[in-house]
């Protein structure tokens, strides 16, 4: 009997170990959202990212030049812009003033650099050097002067992982700015799309399309991204909008997380995935 | 730990820190060659299929810790490629196989694989045809993997690397 299994085992061990390992590999799929296995990561990417700063940091020194240029033609736009918004903004103050408003609105922004990206097309995830420490939670928005980059996923002392948009995991309720039509966007592993749109709405190539206030993650506008297309679905009542990101995700790598907390009563009552605490 | 495996291991960090920082500059409408499958594809032929199976799951327990992605598709993906590039650690053949184009071979069948049961298990998109989810998510990456993987072959140690 022993050497029926000893020559079993020395005729196929390979495969034996190879289900083994399958099987252990699956069984930590169910170990995601296990705290433990939470905190391990928090540890192991905190490490990890504490080094690739500082390999981000000496590439980064090349770029700063080509960067340097660019970010002064944008200063001296915005220049023009604040003064502009600086009319309307007093002008905003005196008519509400009339009305006996105010505005009460402050969005916290937590600046942070992206240290390290990750290549997979499907989890596309950011590390930022900025973490607990900085006030930054799980949950909160990140974005850069383009628009929205993605979520913080995770977080240790120093460092957070953020899903981007292209992360197959981040689901938004977004809507269209102008004709206020809401719907649910996710990366489908090549394009950011709004699904399940009825082919009666009104969306149209060009319109932008911005955070839904019914989101329970981010509840604020921000812009997101531009209809490229509607796609040509011949039978069914629902169409799916093709968005293109107003971020260039390669590019980015000086971002803000906003410091936004939704409603914990509003959360556990419309159970978001994110335990904010 | 045996000792065999701490050098892949280190080497794993250092590719790791190129994969997070370097590669996303050469990448091709968002496809980037994985250095780790080519590194992990290396020690496998050069040891045997099961120091390549373990190797692939230490690399994709630690990719999935580290990256923050879905804990246990790398293992998984990277564990099927171990085995896959464990079948040419044929003894006779090692060196032919380390030395020859076919090493860029074996890391596009095995990027292939990698890059598809990554994908495919992270997150199916039913919408997308199997071929075309093939194309996009396995043969592409695979293809341009095996390409750098080139590199290997000319700036591979004359020693041995154990």
């Amino acid at each position: 009997m022993f050497r029926f299994i000893s020559n079993i085992w020395g005729n196929f061990k390979e495969y034996f170990i190879l289900a083994f390992l399958l099987i252990l590999g699956l069984v930590l799929v169910s170990f995601n959202q296990k705290p433990g296995v939470k905190t391990v990561r928090a540890m192991a990417f905190g490490t990890f990212a504490s080094v690739s700063s500082l390999v981000n940091d000496v590439i980064g020194i090349s770029q700063i030049k080509t960067e340097n240029s660019q970010l002064k033609e944008k200063n001296a736009e915005l220049m023009l812009q604040l003064n502009k918004l600086r009319e309307f903004g007093i002008e905003n103050e005196e008519l509400k003033g009339l009305l006996k408003l105010k505005d009460t609105v402050k969005y916290p922004l937590i600046p942070a650099t992206i240290v390290a990206k990750s290549f997979s097309t499907s989890q596309n995830t950011v590390t930022l050097h900025g973490g607990n420490s900085s006030g930054i939670k799980p949950g909160m928005p990140v974005i850069n002067d383009q628009g929205l980059i993605g979520i913080v996923y995770s977080t240790s002392d120093d460092y957070s992982i953020a899903r981007t948009l292209r992360n197959r995991d981040l689901k938004l309720t977004v809507k269209d700015e102008r004709s206020r039509i809401d719907g649910i966007m996710k990366w489908n592993g090549d394009d950011l799309v709004m699904v399940d749109v009825p082919k009666t709405y009104d969306i149209k190539p060009g319109d932008r399309i911005i955070t839904s206030e019914l989101s329970s993650l981010i509840s604020i506008p921000v812009p997101i991204g531009v209809v490229m297309e509607l796609s040509k679905v011949e039978t069914g009542i629902f169409n799916e909008v093709r968005v293109k990101p107003l971020v260039n995700f390669a590019k980015a790598a000086n971002v803000y997380v906003i410091g936004i907390i939704e409603s914990k009563q509003k959360n556990q009552l419309e159970l978001n995935f994110f335990n904010r605490k | 730990m045996r000792s065999d495996y701490i050098l892949p291991i280190f080497l794993f960090f250092v590719l790791l820190l190129l994969q997070s920082t370097l590669v996303n500059l050469i990448s091709i409408s968002g496809i980037v060659p994985d250095l780790i499958l080519i590194l992990l594809v290396y020690y496998s032929i050069k040891n045997n299929q099961i120091f390549g199976m373990v190797l692939g799951f230490i690399f994709g327990l630690l990719f999935d810790l580290i990256t923050g992605s879905l804990l246990g598709s790398s293992i998984i993906s990277k564990t099927v490629c171990g085995f896959t590039a464990g079948y040419f650690s044929n003894e006779n053949k090692r060196e032919l196989y380390l030395n020859s184009y076919a090493f860029p071979l074996i890391v596009l069948l095995c990027g292939i694989i990698d890059s598809f049961v990554y994908s495919f298990f992270s997150s199916s998109n039913l919408n997308s045809s199997f071929v075309f989810l093939m194309m996009q998510q396995g043969v592409f990456p695979g293809v341009y993997t095996a390409g750098i993987s080139l590199i290997v072959l000319f700036f591979r140690p004359k020693r041995s690397m154990r």
